[in-house]
C-alpha cells in the first residue's frame, strides 16, 4: 500500500521523445489502468516505475521515497509481464520462492508464503510442475503468484492478459479484480484493451504519443471525455464524431449546431463551459447507444439510411455506410432487423451529445 | 508440403553419400586396428575384418609412451575447456548485458584473433614463454589453447545469452537477483546447449592442436597425443597396425566427451517461459 508519484517524468530514446514530461499520482490502494494505442508509451511508463527503464527527466517516488535512481528490487514493486517471464527450468514453487530467497528469507518461511499464494491462486496442485507443463492461464497465475508472495508496495501489470484466449481473459480479469479487492494493494495496469480498463480500474489514464490525454474514473471518461481521442478510445463501437457548424447558443448554456451529414439544424448540444468562445466549425459527438430509435409518428431528430446491420445477439448496430470510418453507427433494440435501404428515425437521448473544437478539444 | 517419392530417394542418396564420406574413414581406422598386419596391407582391401587381433593395442600400450601422451592430452584438453568456459561465460554475459563504451567495437575486435594463423605468433610466443619459464610445460599449452578458443567461445555465448527472452532476466532483476546470481541460477541453466557446444569446441581444438604442442614441449613425458603419436610413426617404415590402433584410441575420449556433454544439447529449454 503506497502512493506512487511521478513528477515531470519523461523518456527519450536518443532523439526520439517517447514520453513527454508528465505528472501522475497513483493513490494508495488504487487500481490505476494506463490505456492507449500501441506505441503510445504506456509500457515504457510502467517500466520506468519498475526501474527497468531509466527516466530521461523528472522523478518517481513510491511511498514518499524517491526511487528514481534505485534498482528495481529496491523499489518495493513487483511486476507481471505480458509474456509471463517464468523461469522455465524451475518448478512453480521455486519460481514463486526465488524473490523471497533473494531477499534472504529462510526456507521454512518461503514455503509458508508460497503455499498461501498458491492457495489464493488455486495453484496448490501444481507446485512441483515446470512452467511448460501448465496451461497459459496457469502460467499467468504463477506469474501473479510470484508478485503476491513478495508483498510489494505496488503491483505492476504489463498487458498480462493479452496472450490468453478470450474466455480465459475474462476469467483472469475477474480474478485480478478479486485479488485487488482482497489485497487492497496499489496496482498499476497497462493495457490496450478498453474493456479491461473499464472493468478493472478505479481510475484510468489515457495516453497518446507519450502525453496524458485524460485521467479519471471509467465513468468520467465515458460520460465526460476531454477530447475526441478519449471520446473515440473509450466505448465500443466508438463515439460518432461528425463535422458540424455552430450557429449560436441558447439561454440554457447549449450550443446550437447544424449537422449537414444528419440533415439536422439548430440542434442544442450541452457545453462544458457555456462562457467559452465557440468556433464556427466544430465536431459533434454522440455515442451509438445514445441514439434512440423512434416509433413511427413520434418526433425524431434525424433519420439514418440502413446500409449494414451487425447483430451481436445482445446488441444490434446499424451502419449508414459500409466502411466504419465514414459510417454513423446507432444501437438498435434487440431483435430489430431493418433491411438495407430502410430509413430509420432516431432521436438523441437527452444531454448525451458532445461538442468538440476542430482540433479535438471538448467545448 | 509433401515430397514426391523420387525427391525422397534423391535426398536419401545424398544423405548416404555424406554419411559414407564421414563414416567410412572411421570404419577403416577402427576395423583396421583389429586386423592382423597381413590383412591390413593385403593387395585387395577387406571391408570387414577377416581376422581379429589385439596385438596392435598391446604393442602400443606396452612398448610406447602412448599412455603418457593420452594422459597429457586429457589433462591439457580438459583444463583448456574448463578454463575457456570459466572465462567465456562471464565475458559473453558482460558483452551481452553490460553497456559500456565501445562494446560493439571490442566485440568485433576479439574475433581478429583468428585473422592471424597460429604459425605467425608461434615464434614471438615461444620467446615470451621462454622468458616466463613456461617452455616445456603443459601450462603453456593450456594458456595457448584457451587464448585461441576464447574469442569464438565469447562470441558464441553472447548470441546464446541474447536468445533468452529479456523478460526472464528482468523478472530476475525485479526479484532482486544480483547479476552473478542471475547468471548462475537463471542464465547458465538456460544456455546449457550453448555452453556444451563451447565446451566441446574448446576440448576438440585442444585435443587436436599440433603446432604449439610440437614447439613448446621438448620432453617426451609431456607430449600430447598428436605430437607424441606422430613420433611413433617411424621415419623409414610405417607400422600400420600400430598407427590404426593409436588413431582409434585417440578418437575414443572425444567420442566419450560428445556422449557425455551431448545430453545438454536439448532443445526447448525455455519452453513455458514466455507465451
Amino acid at each position: 500500500m503506497a502512493v506512487t508519484e511521478l513528477k515531470g517524468v519523461s523518456k527519450s530514446f536518443g532523439v526520439v521523445r517517447v514520453i513527454e514530461p508528465l505528472d501522475l499520482t497513483v493513490e494508495s490502494g488504487e487500481f490505476m489502468v494506463i490505456v492507449g494505442p500501441s506505441g503510445c508509451g504506456k509500457s515504457t511508463l510502467l517500466r520506468m516505475v519498475a526501474g527497468l527503464e531509466t527516466v530521461s527527466g523528472g522523478s518517481i517516488a513510491i511511498d514518499g521515497v524517491d526511487v528514481t535512481g534505485k534498482e528495481p528490487s529496491e523499489r518495493g514493486v513487483a511486476m507481471v509481464f505480458q509474456t509471463y517471464a517464468l523461469y522455465p527450468h524451475m518448478s512453480v514453487r521455486d519460481n514463486m520462492a526465488f524473490g523471497l530467497e533473494m531477499a534472504g528469507l529462510p526456507k521454512a518461511e518461503r514455503e509458508i508464503l508460497v503455499r498461501k499464494a498458491a492457495e489464493t491462486l488455486q495453484l496448490e496442485d501444481y507446485l512441483d510442475r515446470k512452467p511448460k507443463q501448465l496451461s497459459g492461464g496457469q502460467r499467468q497465475r504463477v506469474a501473479i503468484g510470484r508478485t503476491i508472495v513478495r508483498d510489494p508496495k505496488v503491483f505492476l501489470f504489463d498487458e498480462p492478459l493479452s496472450n490468453l484466449d478470450a474466455e480465459l481473459r475474462v476469467q483472469m480479469r475477474l480474478e485480478i479484480a478479486k485479488l485487488h479487492r482482497e489485497l487492497s494493494a496499489t496496482m498499476i495496469y497497462v493495457t490496450h484493451d478498453q474493456v479491461e480498463a473499464m472493468t478493472l480500474a478505479t481510475r484510468i489514464v489515457v495516453l497518446r504519443d507519450g502525453r496524458i490525454e485524460q485521467v479519471g474514473t471509467p465513468n468520467e471518461l465515458y460520460t465526460d471525455p476531454d477530447n475526441t481521442f478519449v471520446a473515440g478510445f473509450i466505448g465500443s463501437p466508438q463515439m460518432n464524431l461528425i463535422p458540424a457548424h455552430v450557429t449560436g447558443t441558447d439561454n440554457k448554456g447549449h450550443a446550437l449546431v447544424d449537422v449537414p451529414m444528419l440533415d439536422v439544424s439548430g440542434f442544442a448540444v450541452p457545453l462544458r463551459d457555456p462562457t467559452v468562445d465557440l468556433p464556427t466549425k466544430a465536431v459533434f459527438g454522440v455515442r451509438p447507444e445514445d441514439l434512440i430509435q423512434c416509433d413511427e409518428g413520434a418526433t425524431s431528430d434525424f433519420t439514418l439510411t440502413c446500409e449494414l446491420v451487425e447483430d451481436l445477439g445482445s446488441n444490434v448496430f446499424l451502419y449508414n455506410a459500409a466502411s466504419r470510418e465514414d459510417a454513423i453507427v446507432a444501437e438498435l433494440p434487440r431483435g430489430t432487423h431493418p433491411a438495407p435501404g430502410d430509413r430509420v428515425p432516431f432521436r438523441v437521448s437527452d444531454g448525451t451529445s458532445y461538442l468538440f473544437s476542430p482540433d479535438g478539444q471538448r467545448l | 508440403m509433401r515430397r514426391g517419392r523420387s525427391w525422397n530417394a534423391v535426398l536419401v542418396a545424398g544423405l548416404l553419400f555424406f554419411v559414407a564420406l564421414v563414416g567410412l574413414p572411421f570404419w577403416w581406422v577402427v576395423s583396421g586396428s583389429f586386423k592382423i598386419p597381413q590383412e591390413i596391407i593385403a593387395r585387395v582391401p577387406t571391408m570387414f575384418p577377416q581376422s581379429f587381433t589385439l596385438e596392435h593395442y598391446q604393442k602400443l600400450l606396452s612398448s610406447s609412451d602412448y599412455g603418457t601422451y593420452l594422459v597429457n592430452s586429457l589433462v591439457v584438453s580438459s583444463l583448456s575447456a574448463f578454463i575457456t568456459l570459466l572465462l567465456a561465460i562471464p565475458a559473453g554475459y558482460a558483452f551481452f548485458r553490460l553497456e559500456f563504451k565501445g562494446r560493439e567495437t571490442y566485440y568485433r575486435i576479439i574475433l581478429l584473433a583468428y585473422a592471424f594463423p597460429s604459425i605467425v605468433v608461434l615464434i614471438p610466443l615461444f620467446g615470451m614463454f621462454a622468458k616466463a619459464g613456461l617452455v616445456d610445460t603443459r601450462t603453456a599449452l593450456v594458456i595457448v589453447n584457451v587464448a585461441f578458443a576464447l574469442p569464438f567461445a565469447i562470441w558464441m555465448l553472447r548470441s546464446f545469452f541474447a536468445s533468452i527472452p529479456k523478460e526472464i532476466e528482468e523478472a530476475a532483476r525485479l526479484d532482486g537477483g544480483p547479476p552473478l546470481t542471475v547468471l548462475w541460477r537463471i542464465m547458465i541453466p538456460l544456455t546449457a546447449p550453448g555452453i556444451a557446444a563451447v565446451a566441446i569446441f574448446a576440448f576438440v581444438t585442444s585435443w587436436t592442436e599440433y603446432v604449439f604442442a610440437s614447439v613448446m614441449i621438448l620432453s617426451d613425458a609431456r607430449r600430447t597425443i598428436p605430437v607424441g603419436f606422430s613420433g611413433i610413426i617411424g621415419q623409414y617404415q610405417v607400422d600400420w597396425g600400430l598407427l590404426l590402433a593409436g588413431a582409434s584410441l585417440a578418437i575414443l575420449p572425444v567420442v566419450i566427451v560428445f556422449a557425455f556433454i551431448g545430453r545438454w544439447f536439448v532443445t526447448g529449454l525455455t519452453e513455458g517461459a514466455v507465451k
